[in-house]
């Protein structure tokens, strides 16, 4: 089992990386690089003018330390598969999850490292924490995650109940912390001696036999999907598995009567409400013109910015006129392909139109000048798009359908 | 008014899975296509439904060619995949809907057919619900509905027993033999003859690729030459040894 695993991590690091690489492209680095600097820059100055000794600065220090031990789930690579082929292994899990444990710590601990080498002018100049001091903390809270993590693994055992503990045990780590850096920082071992404790104990406690399989198998599909998605805001991720939601709430914006309606168009407007994929990136980009409203305020480069903002939109849901090419039911059903494009255009222009009006309503509210002319000049800008954009690209779609009915008439 | 595959040679990138295919089905007539994991059944349908190319051949149906005039041979057939292939983000209401659009249904008619069908497959209070989360058993009742709601000239089935409860079974015969009535051409692949020859009573066994008796059970079992006291079990272990032997 410990090879199976290490072969499973062996390939997980192996896809882990390809998606960092898409992720972190040149362009994106750079930006980091540039972001970065600029906090560091804005940090270095504080630092010259912050008072020292402020009653809030432990909760401060604490606070930021504590988030990176929330980050990085258990890892465990189980499959669906394994269900069947695994089942008799429920003894040999502990020898599977071992490697495991050690992996998921990579994560919090690189972050838990970043944020602690951040604070650290912060925590020895403004609290006059001494830097060993400093160091038992970082590794008592290092100890904490490990512990988090192996508590996690005993959910598998059929113990469903200490998630309460689990969560308990988190905030302990934080009241302990802050109590350390209120009350008794020459006293930092604490936190580890207690943390190392608590994994002796928790390694020592005694198992159920019975390993949970489904609960396991759910666990890491839905951390999966949590790792996939945020990959997916960069790149095209083909392991993820859309779930897609019913979002009632939203039926109000489909159309009352279906009298206009053909299956296309019926299909696309349910796809761009229902399918995350779609939805997620049309609230995402909208979120995020609205977001350039409230930090810009410059109302012409907001007007500009949110200008690229709605043809990227456009841009990025043109494949949703593809979206069942591959749906069997879909090549058999006697729906007509020829003027789908059509369909996607009237689909596609009502949710310009809607964003365009969503950032009107915003511009009329929070810009501070000329407001109703950057509302209009979105709008304007919304029917080119819908007007003459989406006939351009939908036209070529036509044409490609055509072909393809030729090609599959010969 | 027929269904006619002639001479049908077609597969996957130039490789013919399937050889001189020759079937006809009538209107009110049901046929079973039947054979060994692999002989081209699901080839033959996947050719019938255009989502294959045929290499040589063709297929019309009431003399409308499935080459020529692709929309209108699909506005005569409704398909029953053998794994229910749900649209994940409709409703089972919408996929009713989708159909009435597509094959262009007046809507209080159709849904009153609607109706009647969900309530035969005691779907009928899960109208608002996703397909999707559905059981597999349940999404199988999700295409008979669908299939059974658009007028279709020819019924294919590939499959259809699988996930289904026994009542279900049972009303999906009724259906079939309902269908047979109105003078629909049914062509089914299956391997469950008990459940198939309540409704079914014409059969082609599928062997390599090529036809090689089309009959009632008893006109198959003479021509395999097996004796009534032989379970029907054994013409599958006689194709497979056609197959070694080949």
């Amino acid at each position: 089992m410990r090879d199976l695993a290490k072969k499973r991590l062996a390939a997980n690091l192996r896809q882990s990386v390809k998606y960092l690489t898409l992720v972190f492209n040149d362009f994106f680095v750079l930006a980091i690089i540039f972001m970065f600097g600029a906090l560091m820059f804005w940090y270095a100055q504080a630092m010259k003018t912050m008072p020292k000794n402020l009653w809030y600065y432990p909760l401060l220090l604490a606070l930021i330390l504590w988030l990176p031990t929330l980050s990085g789930k258990l890892v465990t690579l189980l499959q669906d598969a394994d269900r069947q082929f695994l089942l008799t292994k429920d003894d040999q899990m502990e020898e599977y999850l071992a490697p495991m444990r050690r992996y998921s710590m990579y994560l919090p601990t690189f972050l838990l490292a970043l944020t602690g080498g951040v604070m650290f002018p912060f925590a020895r100049i403004k609290l006059g924490i001494s830097p060993l001091s400093y160091l038992l903390l970082l590794l008592g809270l290092g100890a904490g995650k490990y512990f988090d993590l192996l508590w996690t693994s005993r959910h598998f055992d059929f113990d469903h109940a200490i998630a309460r503990g689990l969560r308990l045990a988190r905030l302990a780590n934080l009241a302990g912390l802050l109590a350390l850096l209120w009350l008794g920082r020459n006293f930092a071992c604490l936190l580890l001696a207690g943390n190392l404790l608590a994994i002796l104990l928790a390694s020592r406690s005694k198992r159920q036999k019975l390993f949970d399989w489904q609960y396991a198998i759910d666990y890491e599909r839905s951390r999966k999907e949590v790792v996939y998605a945020a990959f997916s805001m960069f790149t095209d991720v083909r392991e993820r598995k859309i779930q897609v939601k019913r979002r009632k709430y939203l039926d109000f914006l489909l159309p009352k009567t279906r009298k206009r309606e053909t299956p296309n168009s019926f299909l696309y407007r349910r796809t761009l409400l229902r399918d995350p994929e779609y939805l997620n990136l049309l609230v995402r980009m909208t979120a995020f013109a609205i977001l350039l409203t409230i930090v810009v305020q410059s109302p012409y480069w907001v007007l500009g910015l949110s200008a690229l903002v709605l043809y990227l939109t456009v841009w990025q849901l043109l494949p949703l006129g593809q979206a069942y090419d591959k749906n069997v039911m879909y090549r058999v059903y006697p729906i007509t392909r020829e003027k789908r494009g059509q369909d996607l255009r009237r689909v596609l222009g009502g949710a310009v139109f809607l964003q365009a009006a969503l950032l009107a309503v915003c511009w009329l509210l929070l810009l501070p000048e000329h407001k109703l002319l950057c509302a209009l000049a979105i709008m304007a800008w919304a029917a080119i798009l819908a007007g003459l954009y989406l006939p351009c690209k939908t036209a070529e779609e036509d044409k490609r359908a055509r072909y393809r009915g030729k090609k599959r008439g010969k | 008014m027929t269904l006619k595959i002639e001479h049908l040679t077609g597969g996957y990138s130039g490789t013919p899975v399937i050889k001189d295919i020759n079937l006809t089905i009538k209107p009110g007539e049901a046929l079973g296509l039947i054979g060994l994991n692999g002989a081209g059944k699901s080839t033959t349908i996947k050719h019938l439904l255009g989502l294959l190319r045929p290499q040589q051949g063709k297929i019309s149906l009431d003399g409308i060619s499935l080459a020529d005039e692709p929309s209108k041979f699909k506005k005569k057939l409704a398909y029953i995949p053998e794994t229910p292939v749900i649209y994940p983000e409709l409703t089972l209401k919408e996929h009713l809907e989708l159909t009435m659009l597509a094959y262009d249904l007046d809507l209080d008619e159709a849904w009153e057919k609607a109706h009647r069908l969900l309530k035969t497959f005691r779907l009928d209070d899960k109208l608002d619900w996703l397909p999707v989360h559905f059981s597999k058993g349940m999404q199988q009742k999700v295409m008979i509905t669908a299939a059974f709601l658009a007028p279709a000239k020819l019924l294919v089935i590939d499959e259809p027993f699988t996930g289904l409860d026994p009542l279900a079974v049972a009303n999906f015969i009724d259906l079939i033999r309902q269908g047979k009535q109105e003078g629909k051409e049914i062509l089914m692949t299956t391997h469950v003859l008990a459940d198939a020859q309540q409704a079914i009573s014409n059969y082609a066994v599928l062997n390599r690729g090529t036809i090689e008796v089309v009959g009632t059970l008893d006109e198959i079992r003479r021509h395999y030459g097996l004796k009534d006291t032989d379970s029907f079990d054994r013409l599958y272990q006689l194709l497979y040894q056609e197959q070694s032997n080949a």
